[in-house]
Order: structure tokens, then C-alpha cells, then sequence
């Protein structure tokens, strides 16, 4: 970096910096995971420091190998919300080695050959989830069924054995696991059966009145609102992404019930509000302008929509998100604010 | 309104981005202000430094001219220097004496300038006296009636804006009264820590509205409107009470950095945004500091020049911040010793606040008009710089509404072409951007860079425009000139067709001539045509004074060989045959004189033996003929040897048409010339026809006319082989002229050439 040696004014800041900001969205995804370990068991906790050490190992190595000073950089969290990302995309069960190329290509390829932070086109978790999803598909879908199912979760000896060795000694794993309510209805359509019935069905098992899924959606709610308030991520992101798909699935769901999804069900199931407040938040790889943002976040929410209703993909998110990502900068060309004292 | 604002600041107390709905701007950042450190103190009594440092450039603008010497005793309000340039045309103000005392020096100081520059300065020391002469500026007192007397009563007082920039004052005043519809007083003092202007609201709040007054007056301004930022209750109240009763209007605006600026506040107070580019002026506004009102009164009223100021002296490392009316030319370590700094003052101070101010070079800098406040904030652990994260928190608070990020990622790649497309001239340095930005990146800084390095690119790609224009005009000039000369050419040959149209006929008469030599000859004249062509540029414009010149060439030929010709005919042939040398320059010359002479001959046979001419055209065209061809052809070669030479050292157009694509083409292409050439010898032997006919009489003309009745009447097969014969002859005249002039060309360009 070039940068200039005279230091001048202003000599005053307000004190915020890069990690503050990586910390306090690392805190708000902590309702989620709190909601994800109760409802899905440990094996989230496992994934997550599966992922941390890969991810450090990554960082230390990209640095020393692209000549940076590692510490100041390898404390700047973000590597930590790359792999908090990722993490909660990964089947909480699913076996070690899938987070840690998961990690270890969203970081390497995502960001470091890139330049590293800031300098990365791509949002690197979803840059990861996209790469598993493609390489181990079948590892990617079996989800672990949440506790409503199995009533008890495994604790976390069993997950951290299950997760390395791919089974657990006198305990049948096909109650532990499945598809995910996205996946259920996809296949359900597929045989003929209307959203409805699958709903339904869903809807026997409940944990007051909501899946698992929806609470843990809500979870990433809480902590998205406190991000909002706390002035670290735009409003235009939630907003953009949350109201446009919340729109185009009422508008469908009115068209034909049986065939597409009512509104509130689009909003808990799969990653939307993982989406809406922690991946595409992701300032580096957004669009900066105001209006940018907006059509940022409502140009996911249309592809998302598109890519669960009529794509090859369950949960079309990551998908969605790339696709924007190289939008940007057109985005952002297009959508310069009116400078101070100028004409249109 | 009212309701939307306190729920506005029910929600800022959540989040304190909120606070940025509350004014007209966008952006905006909300820093800790640190006034209290120096506004909850009262004014300090003035302090007589041993050394008064007055530098003569203190504003923008030129340095006026000393007008004191070394030694001098002067006193208060003296004139110490003075524009020595009309400062109605060049900016520039005088400069006074803050107190009694002796000139000691006059030399180079260190400038409390961002760049830390020297420049020459009048050093006094003070005597501790103080006594002053009342009324240095001689003024009654009286409001003045016109824009212009205010100027001169501001430019004689040295008033210069005393917010920013230091603009001098008079300069901004327009000469005709009625421009200005608005007077605008800026009280915002939006930057942390400064709070001289809000003491001098509180203590001086009637000279500032006297002054407001006085200026509203002299320049026919109906409104007086003053913005004071919330955080300064006391100043309001001072100012309301003062302005009670007048036109002026109090406007409290809302705390928020930078309302003070100038746009920003202009803004806020009468909603008109200003347009890019333009000055307040343009609007029909002039906004102008607090403390800049204050000093036009005590010019007016008093006669008193602008020598003090009120500073604020403040920072973290004082324990006991002031304010101060303090004497220009008081050094900045003097007024901070005063403060009883906490540690000792081995840290740059700042002059200016925090957001916009400059670390001086020097500690013992002088104040100067524009220093509003002396900071002395001890130097904090800067954070490391880290790539910028897009995350958009300094658009959200640059009040211009740029795109700092943008501008940032531009500037660091050096692409100030696009940085310039993102309006950075816009930028005012406010540093808000900088402010906020999480990866601590001195974006400022960069700004600043790249609005000089643009500015440098300005400059240079001015002079690269100024030498291409320069170029382009004149090749527009030589372009003109051979359009003209072309066009010249042209109404000759037009001429001349019509000559050939009449005469056509009497070509029949040159006929019975080798089709073979004839080909021959055309062939080598086209080559020399084709070979001329890209030589025209150049020839063409001697080809004007060339022709009197050929012709002067020709005269004394044909007398020297009108008197070889009449004792010698024949035996000119094998002689001028001879010279078939490889040195084609001198081949050359030799055809160029041999034409010459063949005309000249021609001429004087027509002229001095008029009896046997037709004998005599015969003959010479017979020699013509050999002549002609061994000329061309040895024209032909010299032009290739200097196409290749001058392909070399010319540029690619001339390449393109190199001697090899040159030779092969003719036939095809030099139709046209041949035409041309056609004419010509047509011309040529219409000439010679009008001769034969006045000097041989009828004899030849009856001749000639059954053949041109027989060619006109049947035109058969014979007229059409006569035509043809007719066309070859002329065409070998053409050659035969060709080669004269190309090889006079040849002679022209060799003298050419070396000058060139
Ligand atoms: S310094 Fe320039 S870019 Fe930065 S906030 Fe101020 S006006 Fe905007
Ligand atoms: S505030 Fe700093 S990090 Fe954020 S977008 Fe602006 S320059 Fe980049």
C-alpha cells in the first residue's frame, strides 16, 4: 500500500474500527447459534472450531506467504464471519472434512487470491458453501433432523464422534438425519404432492407453533435487529432483501397456493434471514451507494426466489448472491448519489 | 415538525446516526467537542509577547510591500506594509503594527501554513508602551454609502476572512450596490474545541451585529440572517438580545460538523443549495465569519486596523485552556506555555480544530488573521491503516454526498481521471469521511494528493493541447495554401481546355511518330508522374515561383542555342546524347537543360527562322523524341534514387507509395495526368499551330484542312487512327514537358532539401 507519510487532519476519530465491527456482528449471530445447538445438537459447536482452526491455519499461512504482517490481519474477524457464515449453511452432522475445505477454499480462493480483505469480488462464505454444494452434494443435503423429531439431540461426545469416524456405536443414524423443509417440499412437488400437504405434515412436529428452522430464523432476526440499531449494517440490505421476497412470495403464493410457498413460511425456512442480515451485509462484496444496496439486496431476493422455486438447487442463496456479486459494480456506477451543489 | 424532531431524538439516542435526519445536509458527524475545556473560562488579559512575528502574506493573495525599515520605532495601528500592486486587480492587503515597539528584523520565518514554507516577515519587538495612533484609517465614523467605499475602508484595515481561507475581505464584496440580497453570519464554530467565536458572540455580540449592519447597508442587503450551532445557549442569547430590534434574524442550527461550512450553512439557513462551482455571490449571498463582522465595525466605527484577534488555546495537554484577544504575531509556544501545558510541548500544535487544522512545522509561528484556535493535542497511538471494507460509513457522512470509497480506491490506483469523475473538486477537507472510517484510512490525505496531481495533469495536458494546436494550425495553413495553389492550377487548366477544345484539330499535323517511342516516353513520363506525385507536397509549393524561373531558364537557353541551332543543327543531337552517366543528378540537371533548350529551340526556330519551320519542328521533334525519352527515362531513375532516399527519411503517407508500387501503376493510374499532360502538349502545339499558321500562311493551312474536313466529316476508321496518332503525339509532348519540369523539379528540391 502507498501511502502517503505526512499524517494530516482530521485528528480525530470516532473511534470504530474494523475488528469492533467483525466482533459485534460475530455477537449477533450468538442468538442463533444458542437456538441452533438446542434444537439441532452439538455438532454445530464442532463444525465452528473445526472451521476456526482451519481458518487460522489459512490466514497464517496466505500471510506469511503473500509477505503481510500476520497479526494485525489475522485480527481483523474476518476470517471469523467468512467461517461463522459458512458454518451455519453446513449440516450440523455432516463429516469433518467437508468445513474444512469448505473453509479453507472459501478464505484461500475467496479472499486471499484475491488480495485479501477488501479486495475480494466474491463473498468468500458463499464462494465455500457454493463449492461444497457442487463437490459433495449428498453430504450437503443430509441435514440433521432437528429435535422435534428425534426428541433428544446428540450430545456432543456423539456428534464430535459421528462427525469424525461417520458413525456412532448402538445408535441408528437414520432418525438422525434427513431433508431439510426446502428439500422436503421440492421432492414432494416432484411426486405430485401439493405444498400444502408437505407443509402440513411439517407442521404435526412443532416447537410452539414454529419449526426448528423458523426459530432459528428468528434467532438471526434478533441478532440482526440489534446490528441494525447498533448502526453496523445498512438498512438497506435486510430491508431491500427481506420486503422483495416477501412481496414476490405473497404475489405467488395468492396466484397458486398449492404450488408455491406462503409468505411467512419463505421467510423462516432454509437461510433467508442468515442471508438478509449476515451474508449479504458483507459490505466488501455489496454495492456501497444507498440505492445500490437496495437493489443489491431486491436483486438477491428476486434470484433466491427464482433459483428455490424453479432451479436445481434447494436453497438458491449462495447462488443468488454470487450472481449479484459481479452485479456490483454496474450497480454502483449506476446508482452515484447527487452530489452536494450538482444537477442530475 | 416539531413531534417529527423529538422523535428523531428519541431514536438518536439509540442510534446516533439518527441525529443526521435532523438537517439539510447529508451526512454530517457528531465528534466530541471538547468545547468546555476553554469556553467555560473568561477571556484572558492580552499578553505582549518579547517578539511580534508578522509575516506579510498572512491571507490569500500577493505580499505587499514593506514600508518600514529596520530600526524603525513604530507604533499601535502603523502601517508597516502595504500593496505595492493595485489591490483591486491583485489580492493583497496591508499589514499593521499590533503594538508599539522597534522594527528588529525583517527576515525569512516558518509560515503556520500546512506546507511549513518560509517567507519574509516584519519582527517587532514590542516596548511594552502600547501606545497607538487613534484612527490610522481616518474614517468619520459614518456608514459608508457604496460597496465601494466599504472596500476601500476593509482593504486599508487589512481585513481578511477570519473563519477559513483567510479570502481578503474586500475582495469578496461585489463593486455595485444591490448584488447582494442576503448577508449571512456565520456563528455555526462547528469544529471541536474552538470556542473563540462563541466568546466573541457573548462578549462583542453588538459590534457583530453593528458590523452586519453596517456591511447590510453600504451593499443594499435586505436580510441579515445568523446561524448559531445549538451547543452555544449563551452566544444565543447574547446575539438574540443584541439583535433585538434590528433586521437581523437569529437562526439556531442544529450541532452538527461541519455546519459551518460555507455551502453547508447557506444551506441550512435559507434552503437554497448552492450550485456547483458557483460562489455565494452568484446567488446574491455573502456569508461571512462572526469575528469578521466584529473587525469591519471596529474598521468603520474606529479606524482601527485589524492587528488581534480572539484565539482559542486549547487540547488535551493543557491544563488550563483560554481564549485570548490575542496580538498578531504572537508565537504559538508563548500562548500554549501560558495554558501550563501538562507535559512538555515536543508534539506539533495544531493551528485550527482537530477536523480541518494543520500540525504546524514549527512551534514558534506566528497567529496570523486566519488562526482561530491553537491546539495542543499530545500525539495517540494511531491506529493501522487496513484495507478499505466498502462499508459505506464515509458516504453516509460526507456532507457533499461523494463517494469517499470510491474516490479512495481511485486515488490509490492512480486513476485521477476517474477520481475527477467522482467530483473530488467537490470535496471541502472537511474530513468527516476520515472520521468515521473504520479501517482508519487518511482519506483526506488522499484527496488532497490527488487534487494536486489532477491539477498537475491539467497543467501539462494544457501545454501538450497548446503545442498541438499550435501544430495543427499550421498544417492547416500549408493545407490552405496548396488548396489555394491547387485551385489556382485548376482554373488554369481550364483555361487551357477550352484553348484545346478549339485546336484539337490542328494536332493532326504532328502524326507519323514510333508508336513504340511514343509508349515508351508515356511510360516514363507517367513513372516520373507517379514518382512526382508524392514529392508534390513538397514541390508543389515552389512549382508557382518555378515556372517564371523554368521560363527565365528557357529564354537564355534558346538563345544560346538559337545561335548553335542556326550554324549547327544537327550536331546538336549526338552531344546532347551522350551523357548517360549513372550520376543521375547531374543526368538530370542535363535533361532539365536539354528541355530547356528543345523549347528554347522550338521558340527561336519559330521566331528567327520563320521560312522552313516546318522543316525545323520536323527535325526537332524527331531529336525531341530520342531527347525526350533518354530524359525521362534518366529523370525517371533520379526521382526513384531520391523517393527511396526521402521514403527513408519521410514520413509513412510518402512510404505507402514507394518507388516499386509507384513505377507498376502508372499506366493504370495516370490517366488523369495523362490527360493533363494531353492538354498541355496540346496547348503546346496549338501554340506552334498559331505560329505556323500566321507565319507559313495558307500554304500549310491548306494543307491541313482537307484533313480535318475528312476527319470531321466521315469518322471513319482513318479519323479514329488519327485521333489515336494525334493522342500518342500528344502524349509524348506531355512526357516530353514532364520531364522538363521534373527535372527541374529535381533542381528545385536539391536546393531545397538542405534547408528543409
Ligand atoms: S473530506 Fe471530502 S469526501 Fe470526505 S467527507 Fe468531507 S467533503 Fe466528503
Ligand atoms: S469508511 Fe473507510 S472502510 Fe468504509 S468504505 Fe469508507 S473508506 Fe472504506
Amino acid at each position: 500500500m502507498n501511502q502517503p507519510t505526512v499524517s494530516s487532519s482530521p485528528y480525530a476519530h470516532n473511534n470504530q474500527n474494523v475488528r469492533k465491527v467483525m466482533l459485534q456482528v460475530q455477537i449477533a449471530a450468538f442468538p442463533a447459534l444458542l437456538a441452533h445447538i438446542y434444537l439441532f445438537g452439538f455438532g454445530i459447536v464442532i463444525q465452528w472450531m473445526l472451521a476456526l482452526t482451519t481458518a487460522l491455519a489459512v490466514e497464517y499461512f496466505m500471510l506469511k506467504l503473500r509477505g503481510r504482517p500476520v497479526l494485525p490481519f489475522i485480527t481483523d474477524m474476518s476470517a471469523l464471519i467468512t467461517i461463522t457464515g459458512l458454518v451455519f449453511c453446513i449440516p450440523p452432522d455432516a463429516p469433518w472434512w467437508i468445513v474444512v475445505t469448505g473453509s479453507a477454499f472459501a478464505l484461500i480462493f475467496g479472499k486471499h487470491l484475491y488480495g485479501g480483505l477488501g479486495y475480494n469480488p466474491f463473498n468468500p462464505a458463499m464462494l465455500g458453501y457454493a463449492f461444497l454444494l457442487i463437490s459433495f452434494p449428498v453430504q450437503m443435503t443430509q441435514w440433521t433432523m432437528p429435535v422435534e423429531f428425534t426428541q433428544h439431540t446428540l450430545d456432543f461426545m456423539q456428534s464430535a464422534q459421528y462427525i469424525f469416524t461417520g458413525h456412532i456405536p448402538d445408535v441408528s443414524l437414520d432418525m438422525y438425519t434427513g431433508a431439510t423443509p426446502l428439500n422436503e417440499m421440492r421432492t414432494g412437488l416432484s411426486q405430485g404432492q401439493p405444498i400444502t400437504d408437505t407443509l402440513s405434515k411439517d407442521m404435526q412436529t412443532t416447537l410452539g407453533g414454529l419449526n426448528s428452522w423458523a426459530w432459528i430464523n428468528l434467532a438471526f432476526l434478533l441478532g440482526g435487529l440489534w446490528m441494525l440499531y447498533s448502526g453496523v449494517i445498512s438498512w438497506q440490505y435486510p430491508i431491500g432483501f427481506l420486503g422483495t421476497l416477501a412481496i414476490i412470495s405473497f404475489v405467488f403464493n395468492q396466484v397458486d397456493p398449492e404450488l408455491y410457498p406462503p409468505m411467512d413460511v419463505v421467510l423462516l425456512t432454509g437461510g433467508t434471514m442468515l442471508a438478509a442480515f449476515f451474508i449479504i451485509t458483507d459490505p466488501v462484496t455489496a454495492s456501497t451507494t444507498p440505492k445500490g444496496k437496495l437493489i443489491y439486496a431486491a436483486g438477491i431476493a428476486v434470484l433466491v426466489y427464482v433459483i428455490r422455486n424453479w432451479g436445481a438447487f434447494p436453497d438458491g442463496i449462495a447462488f443468488a448472491i454470487l450472481l449479484m456479486n459481479i452485479a456490483v459494480p454496474l450497480i454502483d456506477q449506476y446508482t452515484q448519489p447527487r452530489v452536494f451543489g450538482h444537477k442530475r | 415538525m416539531n413531534l417529527l424532531s423529538s422523535v428523531i431524538k428519541l431514536v438518536a439516542k439509540f442510534n446516533p446516526a439518527a441525529k443526521r435526519w435532523m438537517h439539510s445536509f447529508n451526512g454530517g458527524v457528531f465528534p466530541k467537542y471538547n468545547k468546555s475545556l476553554s469556553a467555560s473560562q473568561p477571556i484572558r488579559k492580552q499578553i505582549i509577547p518579547e517578539r511580534l512575528i508578522l509575516p506579510l502574506q498572512q491571507q490569500v493573495g500577493l505580499t505587499p510591500e514593506v514600508k518600514v525599515q529596520v530600526g524603525d520605532k513604530v507604533k499601535k495601528n502603523q502601517l508597516l506594509a502595504q500593496p505595492s500592486k493595485d489591490p483591486f486587480k491583485a489580492l493583497s492587503v496591508p499589514v499593521h503594527a499590533p503594538t508599539s515597539g522597534t522594527i528588529v528584523a525583517i527576515e525569512p520565518v516558518t509560515l503556520p501554513h500546512p506546507s511549513g514554507l518560509q517567507d519574509q516577515a516584519i519582527i517587532l519587538e514590542p516596548d511594552g508602551q502600547d501606545e497607538s495612533i487613534d484612527n490610522v484609517l481616518g474614517v468619520d465614523g459614518s456608514i459608508p454609502d457604496s460597496p465601494l467605499a466599504l472596500k476601500a475602508i476593509l482593504l486599508n484595515a487589512g481585513i481578511v476572512g477570519m473563519g477559513g481561507a483567510g479570502f481578503p475581505t474586500y475582495a469578496k464584496i461585489p463593486n455595485q450596490a444591490g448584488k447582494i440580497h442576503t448577508l449571512l453570519i456565520n456563528g455555526a464554530e462547528c469544529e471541536p474545541f474552538i470556542t473563540c467565536d462563541d466568546l466573541l458572540m457573548q462578549t462583542q455580540a453588538g459590534d457583530i451585529i453593528q458590523g452586519a449592519l453596517i456591511t447590510a447597508e453600504a451593499l443594499g442587503a435586505e436580510r441579515i440572517i445568523c446561524g448559531i450551532e445549538s451547543n452555544k445557549p449563551a452566544a444565543i442569547k447574547a446575539m438574540k438580545q443584541a439583535a433585538s430590534n434590528t433586521k437581523v434574524e437569529i437562526k439556531v442550527v442544529e450541532t452538527v460538523y461541519p455546519m459551518g461550512g460555507q455551502k453547508q450553512l447557506t444551506l441550512e439557513l435559507t434552503g437554497v443549495e448552492m450550485p456547483h462551482k458557483a460562489h455565494a455571490v452568484d446567488v446574491g449571498m455573502l456569508m461571512m465569519n462572526v469575528a469578521t463582522y466584529a473587525a469591519i465595525y471596529h474598521a468603520v466605527k474606529f479606524g482601527e486596523p485589524l492587528t488581534s484577534r480572539l484565539v482559542t488555546v486549547s487540547g488535551l495537554g493543557l491544563k488550563q485552556p483560554y481564549n485570548m484577544n490575542v496580538m498578531m504575531g504572537t508565537p504559538f509556544s508563548a500562548l500554549a506555555r501560558e495554558a501550563s501545558p501538562k507535559s512538555e510541548l515536543n508534539y506539533p500544535l495544531v493551528m485550527g480544530g482537530p477536523m480541518m487544522g494543520f500540525k504546524v512545522a514549527n512551534n514558534d509561528v506566528p497567529v496570523i488573521k486566519t488562526t482561530n484556535c491553537i491546539l495542543a493535542n499530545p500525539p495517540e497511538p494511531v491506529e493501522m491503516q487496513m484495507p478499505c471494507i466498502r462499508c459505506g460509513d464515509c458516504m453516509d457522512a460526507c456532507p457533499v454526498n461523494l463517494l469517499p470509497q470510491q474516490m479512495y480506491w481511485h486515488s490509490q490506483a492512480h486513476e485521477f481521471d476517474k477520481v475527477e469523475k467522482l467530483n473530488v473538486f467537490d470535496c471541502i477537507e472537511c474530513g468527516c469521511c476520515s472520521y468515521v472510517c473504520p479501517s482508519h484510512i487518511p482519506l483526506v490525505q488522499y484527496y488532497r494528493h490527488a487534487k494536486s496531481e489532477i491539477k498537475e495533469i491539467h497543467a501539462e495536458r494544457e501545454a501538450v493541447e497548446l503545442a498541438k494546436q499550435r501544430h495543427e494550425f499550421r498544417l492547416a495553413r500549408i493545407e490552405r495554401e496548396k488548396q489555394e495553389r491547387e485551385a489556382r492550377l485548376k482554373a488554369k487548366k481550364e483555361a487551357v481546355k477550352k484553348q484545346t477544345s478549339k485546336s484539337s484539330e490542328a494536332t493532326a499535323d504532328t502524326t507519323k511518330k514510333p508508336a513504340s517511342a511514343a509508349a515508351a516516353a508515356a511510360k516514363a513520363a507517367a513513372a516520373k508522374r507517379a514518382a512526382a506525385k508524392t514529392k508534390t507536397s513538397q514541390s508543389e509549393g515552389q512549382e508557382t515561383n518555378k515556372v517564371p524561373s523554368a521560363r527565365m531558364k528557357a529564354i537564355e537557353a534558346a538563345k544560346q542555342a538559337a545561335q548553335k541551332s542556326a550554324a549547327e543543327k544537327t550536331a546538336s543531337q549526338p552531344e546532347e546524347s551522350k551523357p548517360k552517366q549513372a550520376d543521375t543528378k547531374s543526368a538530370a540537371k542535363q535533361a532539365a537543360m536539354m528541355a530547356a533548350k528543345k523549347r528554347a529551340q522550338a521558340k527561336a526556330q519559330k521566331s528567327e527562322e520563320p521560312t522552313d519551320l516546318t522543316q525545323k519542328t520536323a527535325e526537332t521533334d524527331a531529336s525531341k523524341k530520342e531527347d525526350a525519352r533518354k530524359s525521362a527515362m534518366q529523370a525517371a531513375k533520379a526521382a526513384a534514387k531520391k523517393r527511396a532516399e526521402a521514403a527513408k527519411t519521410k514520413n509513412k503517407e510518402t512510404e505507402s507509395l514507394s518507388p516499386d508500387a509507384a513505377t507498376e501503376k502508372p499506366e493504370t493510374d495516370s490517366s488523369g495526368d495523362k490527360r493533363k499532360a494531353a492538354m498541355e502538349a496540346a496547348k503546346a502545339a496549338a501554340k506552334k499551330r498559331a505560329a505556323a499558321k500566321s507565319q507559313n500562311s495558307d500554304k500549310t493551312e491548306e494543307q491541313i484542312k482537307p484533313v480535318d474536313t475528312s476527319a470531321e466529316q466521315t469518322e471513319t476508321d482513318t479519323s479514329v487512327d488519327k485521333r489515336k496518332a494525334a493522342m500518342e503525339a500528344a502524349r509524348k509532348r506531355a512526357a516530353e514537358r514532364k520531364a522538363k519540369q521534373q527535372a527541374e523539379k529535381q533542381d528545385s528540391d536539391e536546393q531545397q532539401e538542405n534547408p528543409q
